[in-house]
């Protein structure tokens, strides 16, 4: 049996190039290993014929750029025309969006092969993906354990390298997180990079799409692919078109490191420090200088972000209601039950209470208190890293306070699935890049990840320093991938 | 009304003019089929996003400067959250802590005194779906999902019906002229509220409140605030209490009718719209929109009347845009403001109406109206002559003189061959000059009828009874 | 902690227009608290500058020029609409206007 899917798609490109591969051989090979690792429950829905259709296209075409031709999963939240998109929920189970997302526009336009729809959180609301409505996906590296979330079926599906690429959103860490418990690159982008037209909101100033990938180089490359304005999103940026993988491969001995204090106190376990103190050693050790920093507001960061993330989700999903799209109730006997009906049984429990919180955070005098105040400390936040990044070039941090945990373990527990984000979130605050670096494994044999954050727009910078590491730490990260 | 005193305030919607959607590109249009103009923005679909139409914000530009508010340089919108069928995403993008304009007023005339109608602030916002009625179900329309409104709301500042309906008229044509909206009630395009309270002359704190809807013309907002202010003092005569409260105006009652009590705070939950970023209004932006702003009615009204035009041809123009702008298009010109007024708002209107045609759709161009009216001016042509041939003048492409030429209507302002005429009909008529000298006056008229006739009406008919009376004097003597 | 009143769970559930069953209303009394006793630790913050910040991105507010684009067929705005009546979306009768 072919093994295609193993090479690099640097590998693959050049085989592309040399007639010596088709997109329809890779593209079975996937379809494959999907049947295969059936178990994983990554996929919600299947392009199978259409993808198929796209490969045989790409056959009578010349090789484009170095993603052509390459399978890539999406996350079920971002809208494919003809295709379903559900965001795991009952609420849009038979959803046929009639529009592409513009990352969607962009992909096919690269001649990328987009192979299915992938497992996730309801409406990206929770952290392990067990608030789908299709099930939990699991963890490739140990079926018992969580994937992470809410881009848990992205992160599984590269981790048991059934695609080589996949797109997440990362609202609260969303990409990063699961990253980390699975062994992957995973890249949340300056708010602004990438257009969020097409992405099914969850919090408007937060959410943002992102690679996940294999490796560093892969992950740059497809953020090339996706980046841009917009003129459908008045939030995306306009900035110049840039080579994300340009700084790969120069080597790094002179940067200036920062550690928000907050990062490595008792929040973060033992085995996840071990992991990181190591990369800090290794950093050192090649002449770079890293310091202990502080950062406004990192130890409210949570609260902040429930009450903007909670407040803007109780209007996104307002939407939802049962008469242009999506499941509607059957007892809609008159328009107050058609809402309360509707919206009652097409939700399921997790994404109910963040709406109720966020309504009631926003109702009467409410507002002011609440959600003005988190964006004016937000501003003050922002201005804080940016204050940092004048004195430093990147700030190192873990990703995530342990390695995944057991499947079931934080059902019962409403905070549990904030408090797994304390050290993502306050990226998503200030709106910066921010990437997860695969960098060792607890004792379990499951992988820990760091994150690498930069300035606003500054994602060459984290790509050179994750590709420096990942030369350095050369780590085995094909453990998800069951070999046979 | 001696005890009590109305205080008004009034609430306007009116659609903006655009060719799109305030936060889509979907055609802004009305009377289009049903569910033919609009995108998955306007639908509400998952994932879609708002853009911001520029001229519409040229457009909020325009009618702060009108309106003389004070501009708001940097804004953002606000989501304001509550469910209802006709609200697609079941919140509305408007503007409610940084309205594009704050204060200014509009100056109506009433009892021959100038008063200032003060304005509490402006905003834009999006309009909702439309919704028709059928059995127990409604019908939704998402053409209208996205049209951009701007609501303008005074400060309880009116205390008469008359002061309403002014100020409403001013308001219509400030917009209407400014070609901010079509200001067209009937059709929706602009809508009105009217919130009324009365209290006791001299009481300090105004009384409860309520508020007027669904009114469907200028007139019946006088009615409906009439009626309403009627009702509330009967309920304080009858010592019962004011509930606040939404009625709608009735057409067939004639009435307003109770349509709910207000709820104990209306909870919309606004925040900033977070999905478009603060909008930054540069001079450089409000030049551009105010480059193209025409003259006001005002500013129209005092051309006119320095042109000598009489005040009640004035009004005419004002309420006739496309004469009032076609005039104005000769305002470098030598042209004679009153007889082109005349001209206009008499026979070429009239021509116009037994047509059903536009001006625009005539043949008449800027040459030959001049010629006309100074011909006109010059006695070269009477008003009867100016009738024989406006028809020509009007749907053909031939000059004035041309058609004048063809219908034999010749310029006879030489007061000899005015003179031979004359002479001529004098000697045929010799009772009537004898009648004359006999002091009947009726002599005059039927003489000067039969010059008219011999010179088959081209004559300046002054010029001709000024010698006709000369003659007569002379010979008579 | 306390927990939330039933009241208060059905005043938030209106809000938000999401009916509860008695025994849903149980279980959201106690999460429901418990989130929110969390974020009310922002009460202890003090001394911030209030001005907001609405996006972490202020881009040049690059507005739309004033054309009409491709609009969607009435097929399309149909498609997904669970009740439709010729080309129109049904909902039960609105009472209100």
């Amino acid at each position: 049996m072919s093994k295609y899917l193993d090479l690099s798609v640097l590998e693959i490109h050049r085989l592309y190039q040399e007639k010596k591969l088709t997109p329809k051989v890779l593209l079975e090979e996937v379809f494959e290993r999907i049947e295969k690792r059936k178990s994983l429950n990554c996929f919600i829905t299947l392009n199978k014929e259409e993808a198929m259709k796209e490969a045989l296209r790409l056959e009578n075409e010349e090789v484009g750029g170095i993603l052509w031709g390459i399978p890539i999963a999406l996350k079920d939240n971002i809208v494919t025309k003809d295709l379903r998109t559900t965001c795991a929920s009952k609420m849009l189970e038979n959803f046929i969006p009639i529009y592409d997302a513009t990352v969607v526009q962009k992909i096919k336009d690269e001649g990328l092969l987009i192979v299915g729809k992938v497992n996730m959180d309801e409406f990206a609301m929770g952290s392990t993906s067990e608030t789908s409505y299709f099930k939990a996906p699991k963890n490739p590296w140990n079926e018992e354990y969580i994937t992470g979330g809410s881009s848990g079926g992205s992160a599984a599906c590269v981790a048991a390298r059934i695609t080589p690429l996949a797109l997440g959103s990362d609202t609260g860490g969303s990409i990063r997180q699961p990253a980390s418990y699975t062994g992957l690159v995973g890249m949340k982008p300056t708010y602004g990079r990438v257009s969020r037209y097409g992405l099914v909101a969850f919090a408007s100033s937060l959410d943002q799409i992102g690679p996940m990938t294999r490796n560093v180089f892969e992950n740059a490359a497809l953020l090339n692919v996706i980046a841009g304005r917009d003129e459908k999103d008045l939030t995306s940026a306009v900035q110049e078109k840039e080579d994300f993988t340009r700084l790969i491969g120069k080597d790094i001995h002179t940067l200036k490191i920062g550690i928000p204090s907050y990062w490595i106190s008792d929040v973060v376990t033992q085995e996840v420090k071990e992991v990181f103190n190591h990369v800090i050693e290794l950093l050192k050790e090649e002449g770079n200088q890293v310091e202990i920093v502080d950062i406004s507001y990192l130890e409210q960061a949570v609260p902040l972000y429930q009450i903007i993330a909670m407040a803007e989700a109780s209007s996104n999903l307002a939407r939802f209601d049962g008469i242009r799209y999506g499941y509607r109730t059957l007892e809609a006997e008159n328009v107050d039950m058609l809402y309360e009906k509707t919206r009652s049984e097409g939700f399921g429990e997790e994404v109910k209470r963040r709406i109720m919180v966020g309504s009631s955070l926003l109702s009467s005098e409410k507002a002011k208190i609440y959600y003005d105040k988190a964006l004016s400390i937000r501003k003050d936040m922002r201005k804080s890293f940016l204050d940092c990044f004048s004195q430093y070039d990147l700030l190192l941090a873990p990703t995530t306070t342990s390695a995944a945990y057991k499947l079931g373990t934080s059902l019962s527990d409403p905070l549990k699935s904030f408090m797994d984000d304390v050290l993502v979130i306050p990226v998503n605050m200030a709106g910066l890049p921010s990437l997860n670096l695969p960098a060792g494994f607890n004792q379990d044999h499951l992988p820990i990840g760091i994150q690498i954050i930069a300035a606003p727009f500054e994602e060459a910078k984290i790509y050179q320093l994750a590709s420096f590491l990942e030369k350095k730490l050369n780590l085995d990260l094909e453990g998800g991938h069951i070999d046979e | 009304m001696s005890k009590y005193e109305a205080t008004i305030g009034i609430e306007v919607h009116a659609e903006i003019k655009s060719q799109s959607k305030i936060f889509s590109n979907a055609q802004n249009s009305y009377g289009k089929m049903a569910n033919s103009s609009c995108t998955v923005v306007d639908l509400g679909y998952p994932g879609a996003l708002p853009t911001i139409n520029q001229e519409v914000i040229y457009q909020g530009i325009r009618a702060c400067h009108l309106l003389h508010s004070t501009i708001t340089e940097k804004m953002h919108f606000d989501r304001k959250n509550y469910f209802y069928p006709d609200n697609p995403k079941n919140y509305q993008i408007t503007q409610n802590r940084t309205p594009i304009g704050r204060g200014g007023y509009l100056q109506i005339k009433i009892n021959n005194e100038v008063k200032k109608i003060e304005l509490e602030e402006m905003h834009l916002e999006e309009d909702t779906c439309k919704s028709v009625h059928k059995g127990r179900m409604s019908l939704l329309d998402f053409n209208r999902a996205g049209v951009p409104l701007i609501e303008i709301v005074t400060k309880p500042c009116m205390h008469s019906k008359e002061e309403a309906v002014l100020y409403l008229e001013k308001l219509r044509e400030t917009l209407f002229y400014g070609d901010i909206s079509d200001c067209k009630i009937e059709e929706g395009s602009m809508r009105c509220e009217a919130n009324v309270s009365i209290k006791e002359v001299g009481a300090k704190t105004l009384g409860v409140k309520c508020e007027i809807k669904n009114i469907g013309s200028i007139r019946n907002v006088g009615i409906a605030i009439e009626k309403e202010i009627q009702r509330q003092i009967e309920l304080l005569e009858n010592h019962e209490t004011i509930k606040e409260q939404t009625r709608r105006f009735d057409d067939k009652l004639e009435d307003t009718v109770l349509m709910r009590y207000k709820e104990t705070g209306n909870d919309y939950r606004y925040f900033p719209e977070p999905d478009i970023p603060f909008v930054v209004l540069t001079d450089e932006m409000i030049d551009h929109a105010l480059s193209s702003l025409q003259l006001t009615p005002d500013e129209r009204r005092e051309i006119y009347k320095s042109k000598g035009i009489q005040e009640i041809n004035i009004e005419k123009l004002i309420a006739n845009r496309t004469l009032s702008d076609y005039l104005n298009t000769y305002l470098d010109t030598e042209l004679d403001f009153v007889i082109a007024s005349n001209l206009l708002l008499g026979d070429i209107l009239s021509y116009l109406h037994k047509n059903f045609i536009q001006l625009e759709q005539t043949k008449l161009t800027k040459e030959k109206f001049l010629d006309l009216v100074l011909k006109i001016k010059n006695g070269d042509l009477s008003n009867k002559n100016v009738k024989d041939i406006l028809e020509d003048v009007l749907s053909t492409d031939a000059s004035v003189s041309e058609i004048m030429q063809q219908k034999n209507i010749q310029n006879i302002k030489d007061s000899s061959v005015v003179i031979d005429i004359i002479q001529k009909v004098v000697t045929e008529n010799p009772e009537s000059v004898k009648d004359y000298q006999e002091g009947k006056d009726r002599a005059v008229k039927y003489l000067m009828g039969q010059v008219m006739k011999e010179a088959k009406g081209s004559i300046n008919p002054k010029l001709a009874s000024e010698l006709l009376l000369e003659f007569l004097k002379n010979t008579s003597n | 902690m306390e927990k939330l009143s039933v009241e208060e769970v059905k005043h938030i559930a209106h809000l938000a227009r999401i009916f509860l069953t008695d025994e849903e209303i149980e279980k959201y009394r106690v999460s429901l608290a418990k989130l929110f006793e969390m974020i009310d630790e922002i009460h202890q913050i003090k001394g911030y500058d209030e001005e907001i910040m609405i996006c972490p991105w202020q881009s040049d507010s690059s507005l739309r020029e004033d054309k009409v684009g491709k609009m969607l067929t009435e097929e399309e705005v149909l498609k997904n609409a669970p009740c439709k009546n010729g080309r129109f979306i049904e909902v039960p009768v609105m009472l209100n206007e």
